[in-house]
């Protein structure tokens, strides 16, 4: 069995049906992105996956134990699977150490100086060593969706999710913050990414998944994606985006 | 700033700031000019200095025990109101409701009537029974200092309320999303933030309060204002200006009393304070 994997999810909001059963299966090592119109459920199915949405049917398997049922507590699964937002998200009132620390001081319990010293490790490797005491107000875009990640490695996740890390970002910062994922990826980080970047999509991620109106319509190595879609809708979508 | 930040060297610096001391001194002269002001009024002939000193004793007696009610209805106060604050935001739906109720009542009543409810019920269910007449007496009177705690809570709960509203979701989906229990990140994540953007409201609100103990007079309590009309009944009707002199004097003790909390509260404001986040350089 993969190192992630979802059966049949299922969410609506109201009418709205956003995910029409969905299967997905991440293996161990691997970055796998997600790429389709806006709107089409790519953040739900995200989000479904480390139970920050509640899904309506279906189930998902982290190592081959089962998340979706009532004996799992939630906050359990989110430490094993990392996050990352399109908004960055980052605790205003804390400075960039803390707002790593708080994970892992609240939910991982660990004392105040490991927890420091996990920050600080973590916040370098995000190569943000110069930046340890800035508070979010006083970072750019990029730094802080780099501090955004650096609070979701600090907890050694065993997946990470990245929720359109770059869409709110400038073309400087959309470099630097992919850089790091890049490098992440290439240590063997598992990942899954929403993302509307065709090129990280292309030259970094194992497979590709191309999502669609709540269903997954193609899925595939990035040249069969990219170079051979198969499917209509995913021709049109390639034709624009591709030019 | 979160909690822990208390503990920081750097805090003593944030306190003790020119700012901090400059104000303090503005409100030490702005006392002191209205002393030499009312001087002033008595050399011109307008009453008898000696008067508006024979009423400095009674008054500072009437300002201590204002201190102490203020003491029990600012804590009180907002400890109710937080956690009636908090209540009206939880998912909770009773206690969502009851405390909507909470807020609802002690709102809509003026605190004079509420005073009067609660020493005279107070009053009627002590009536006749074997406690010590002297403790029903004072069980009566501090039962108005709670209904007092009770009405500004109702205001301070909308405070906090709309503090807690003010932090975005993205704030609680990222502590979802890193594991920390909802219960764990309200203390951390929501509630320091809801209170850096609630505390001048708070301050507004602690201000009004103080100035509501006025009110207590009218149970028999001889706090500032009930001394004031005791002294006033005693040299008023023969004397129009004396009774001017008394209120002038009471009004510069409640300036103090105001002066001294909102300070305290200023002071909390700038430890709450995030940099680069404030608009003003202030």
């Amino acid at each position: 069995m993969s190192h992630l994997s979802a059966r049949g999810l299922r969410k609506s909001f109201g009418t709205l049906e956003v995910l029409r059963g969905v299967d997905l299966d991440i293996e161990l090592g691997d970055a796998l992105c997600i790429i389709g119109p806006s709107g089409s459920g790519k953040s739900t199915l995200l989000r479904c996956l480390n139970l920050l949405v509640t899904p309506d049917a279906g189930e998902v398997f982290l190592d081959g134990v089962k998340l979706t049922t009532s004996g799992i507590r939630p906050e359990w699964v989110r430490q094993q699977i990392g996050m990352v937002f399109q908004s960055f998200n980052l605790f205003t009132h804390l400075n960039a150490t803390r707002n790593v620390m708080l994970g892992l001081r609240h939910a991982k319990k660990l004392d105040r100086a490991s927890a420091r010293k996990k920050a600080i490790f973590e916040l370098k490797r995000v190569g943000l060593g110069d930046k340890l005491e800035a508070f979010p107000a006083q970072l750019s875009g990029g730094q802080q969706q780099r501090v955004a990640i650096a609070r979701a490695l600090a907890m050694d996740p065993k997946v990470m999710l990245f929720d359109e890390p770059t869409s709110a970002l400038d073309p400087e910062s959309i470099h630097e913050v992919l850089a790091v994922m890049t490098q992440l990826a290439k240590e063997g980080l598992t990942m899954a990414v929403v993302t509307h970047e065709m090129g990280f999509a292309r030259e970094v991620s194992d497979r590709v998944v191309f999502f669609d109106a709540g269903i997954i319509l193609e899925e595939g190595t990035p040249s069969d994606i990219f170079d051979r879609p198969g499917h209509e809708r995913a021709k049109a979508f390639m034709d624009k985006i591709l030019r | 700033m979160s909690w822990s930040r208390l503990h920081h060297p750097r805090v003593a610096n944030r306190i003790f700031t020119w700012k901090a001391w400059s104000s303090i001194v503005l409100g030490v002269l702005g006392t002191y000019w209205a002393v030499v002001f009312l001087i002033g009024l008595g050399r011109l002939g307008l009453y008898r200095l000696s008067f508006a000193e024979s009423q400095v004793p009674a008054l500072l007696g009437g300002f201590y025990v204002s201190l102490e009610v203020v003491g029990v209805i600012i804590p009180l106060g907002f400890g109710i109101g937080f956690l009636i604050g908090w209540a009206r935001t939880t998912r909770v739906l009773i206690l969502r409701g009851l405390a909507a109720y909470y807020v609802d009542f002690f709102r809509s009543l003026p605190p004079i009537a509420l005073i009067f409810f609660a020493s005279l019920l107070g009053a009627l269910a002590l009536n006749n029974t074997t406690i010590n007449p002297y403790l029903v007496h004072d069980i009566t009177l501090w039962l108005g200092v709670v209904a007092l705690a009770f009405h500004t809570a109702a205001y301070q709960a909308e405070i906090v309320r709309a503090g807690i509203l003010s932090v975005p979701a993205g704030q609680t989906e990222a502590s979802d999303s890193v594991g920390i229990s909802k219960l764990r990140s309200m203390f951390v994540v929501v509630l320091p933030q809801a209170f850096r953007i609630s505390l001048p409201a708070l301050g507004n609100e602690f201000s009004s309060a103080i100035k509501d103990t006025s009110l207590l007079s009218v149970i028999g309590w001889f706090e500032l204002s009930g001394v004031a009309y005791s002294q006033v009944s005693q040299a008023g009707f023969v004397y129009l200006r004396g009774s001017l002199v008394i209120w002038f004097e009471v009004a510069m003790l409640y300036f103090v009393l105001t002066y001294l909390v909102t300070r305290v509260v200023r002071v909390i404001e700038d430890l709450f304070k995030v940099p680069g986040l404030e608009v003003t350089r202030l």
